[in-house]
């Protein structure tokens, strides 16, 4: 049975005057979407104080994700974690090092996300998220208002990086996101932290407003301070007319390429952050253009690369990005392999990753024989502005090319990149797809071998 | 339980100063640095038994999640049977069935480490051994004993089971908890991922 749908009130507590003016002005708006769902912060006065200074920690914090049950946090999460959380009790007793536990996977809470929860924590305020990854296999987020709201304080951390402080407040719309799907959740909400500023989520698909045009003029009637979203919706922004320049433009998701995000600063004239964000944990780093690395944002999450049998690898070496801690405290994770690759360093005095991409690494056969990594092809494609493409390889060895969402680079270009790195004389299929196709596995290889 | 043993006291004691070496990382894979294995067999060696080596193998552990607890028990096991008091005291069926069966039991919800800081886990451990060799804590009768070895055998088992049940009650409520919600109908975050 699913519960009774909340009230206005229980989505948005303690709602301000101007945040319940600003909530009527971006649904009712002339050139508004079709909103679709409903939803709000649901946070209480007390969660406000308690989020201010989890703010302040954050701003203030030195990040070191190594892992050390030296550090009183990781001791302590570690030992609250083997006694109150059903799945990891059976690890037993407190380790040595952080090693000698088993690793997770997203199988591993996809087959029973309530082991994970500890026992001790009240379940009045449990919300969820759902995601399918580019696996597909659903996966059902333990979550909480507080967790949701604390996304804000990472965001405020990699924003300030680019010297942008917010400065939204009462009467003003924070945050814009937008997604590019035939099918997407949509609602407008408020935001208590910063004065109930406003925050629209919207569809940029055609389907979800009455006239296309309506969208640029709303983009301009909300002026956000802020706009988010994936590479493929940021890329439909850049084909719609409209004048707002946001503060800022933030990409999760999917990996953006430096040819989307220079053609995105070059439109808006703002800084363009790529995070690199889960619903498992929340965003854990940013893309930093100057260091040429994500840098990692969470102060109380430990950062392990490991091989496939779950050793940690050293300092500078490519492995498998596997993370203990984090800020949701309905799903405390132990060792999570989160399926992406990375090498984590220190650069000019702080800690990153290096050369991060989704997805354990795809090995490729040039028309030589010599195979090469599929970092090698991110590498040659990444001045060529798109917002999405995959690669496959299939058993034959030759290859289908295909890009998605917006056309924003010149195809011929890109088959010469590819053919650079491929080999002059391999069989390479191109394509543009338009259509919407919310999952794609970017590298994949057929070729036995 | 006929024979006498040793003061129950001097077993418990004993537990508690279980040294650093018998409660390192077994090894599994090329993780830990204790080879159970190689410990079990010392311990019948040391009893005078022997067993082949497939039987020695069932101590090897394999996952990391399943028997890191159950094989860290076996160790403070094998440091508890070789006190004197039971030398002599064991055939090797008795010591296989105590090191790897009892372990495997007491290890699904009792975190092994436990059976060294906490006095009732402690006492548990020991009456367990004594009793798998025929014997009782000296300066207790046979009744004494076997009622002392119900209370807290029977105690630890009651406490399983509620615990065990209130864990598939809670776990019950978290679904449907997590299910009832309509889908997405979340709290907001400035991005989604």
């Amino acid at each position: 049975m699913i519960d009774p749908a909340p009230t206005d009130a229980e989505r948005f507590p303690h709602l301000s005057e101007a945040g319940a003016t600003l909530l009527k002005f971006m649904r009712e708006h002339p050139n508004a979407p079709r909103y679709r769902n409903h939803s709000g912060h649901r946070l209480l006065e007390a969660d406000l104080a308690e989020l201010r200074a989890h703010a302040d920690e954050v701003a203030q914090c030195n990040v070191d994700p190594r892992a050390d049950l030296n550090r009183a946090w990781q001791v302590d999460f570690v030992q609250r974690a083997l006694r109150h959380v059903p799945y990891y009790r059976r690890y037993g007793s407190m380790p040595t090092q952080l090693a000698h536990l088993a690793t997770i996977d997203r199988g591993t809470l996809a087959r029973d996300v309530a082991a994970f929860v500890p026992d001790d924590l009240p379940l009045d305020r449990l919300i969820n998220f759902r995601t399918t990854g580019l696996t597909g296999q659903p996966l059902l987020i333990a979550s909480h208002p507080l967790v949701a709201a604390r996304y804000l304080a990472f965001h405020q951390r990699a924003l300030r990086r680019f010297g942008i402080e917010l400065q939204s407040g009462p009467g003003t719309v924070g945050v814009v996101l937008v997604g590019w799907q035939q099918r997407c959740f949509t609602y407008v909400s408020v935001t208590p932290l910063l004065g109930d500023c406003g925050l629209a989520k919207i569809n940029l698909h055609q389907d979800d407003w009455r006239d296309s045009a309506d969208r640029g003029q709303y983009l301009d009637a909300l002026a956000a301070e802020i706009i988010t979203g994936d590479p493929l919706s940021l890329g439909v922004l850049l084909e719609l007319p409209f004048n707002h320049r946001p503060r800022a433009l933030m990409s999760t998701s999917m990996s953006l390429t430096d040819g989307l995000r220079l053609a995105l600063e070059a439109r808006f004239q703002c800084p363009v952050l790529d995070l690199y964000s889960l619903n498992e944990v929340g965003p854990v780093a940013c893309f930093d253009p100057r260091l040429g690395a994500h840098v990692l944002l969470q102060h109380r999450l430990v950062v392990e690369i490991v091989d496939a049998d779950g050793e940690p690898l050293g300092g500078g070496e490519r492995g498998e990005v596997t993370l203990t801690g984090g800020f949701n405290f309905c799903m405390p994770l132990l060792r999570y392999r989160t399926g992406d690759h990375a090498a984590l360093e220190q650069r000019d005095g702080e800690w990153v990753l290096v050369g991060l991409s989704g997805r354990a690494p795809v090995r490729f056969r040039r028309d030589d024989g010599i195979y090469l990594n599929n970092i090698d092809v991110t590498h040659a494609l990444k001045p060529h502005t798109m917002a999405q493409y995959s690669l496959v390889q299939r058993a034959d060895a030759s290859f289908d090319f295909s890009v998605y969402g917006p056309m924003l680079a010149d195809m011929a270009g890109i088959e010469t990149a590819l053919k650079d790195v491929l080999g002059e004389n391999c069989v390479l299929r191109t394509r543009h797809v338009r259509e919407v196709c919310d999952k794609v596995v970017q590298y994949r290889s057929d070729f036995p071998g | 339980m006929s024979a006498k043993g040793p003061p129950l006291e001097s077993l418990t004691r004993r537990l508690a100063e279980t040294p650093a070496a018998f409660l390192g990382e077994p090894r599994i894979g090329p993780k830990g640095n204790i080879v159970v294995p190689a410990l079990v067999r010392d311990v019948l060696a040391r009893h005078g038994l022997s067993v082949d080596v497939s039987t020695l193998e069932r101590f090897a552990p394999r996952d990391v999640a399943l028997d890191r607890n159950p094989r860290m028990l076996t160790q403070i096991l094998c440091w508890l049977l070789v006190d004197e008091s039971f030398t002599g005291r064991l055939d090797a069926a008795q010591v296989l069935k105590i090191l790897l069966d009892e372990a495997d039991l007491l290890a699904v919800t009792v975190a092994a480490r436990e059976f060294v800081d906490n006095g009732e886990r402690r006492e548990e451990l020991a009456r367990l051994a004594l009793r798998t060799a025929g014997m009782r804590p000296l300066g207790e009768s046979l009744n004494v004993a076997e009622d002392r070895w119900l209370s807290v055998s029977t105690a630890e088992r009651v406490r399983l089971n509620s615990a065990s049940r209130a864990a598939e009650e809670r776990a019950r409520q978290i679904r449907e908890s997590l299910v009832r919600k309509a889908a997405e109908e979340s709290a907001d975050k400035w991005s989604r991922e």
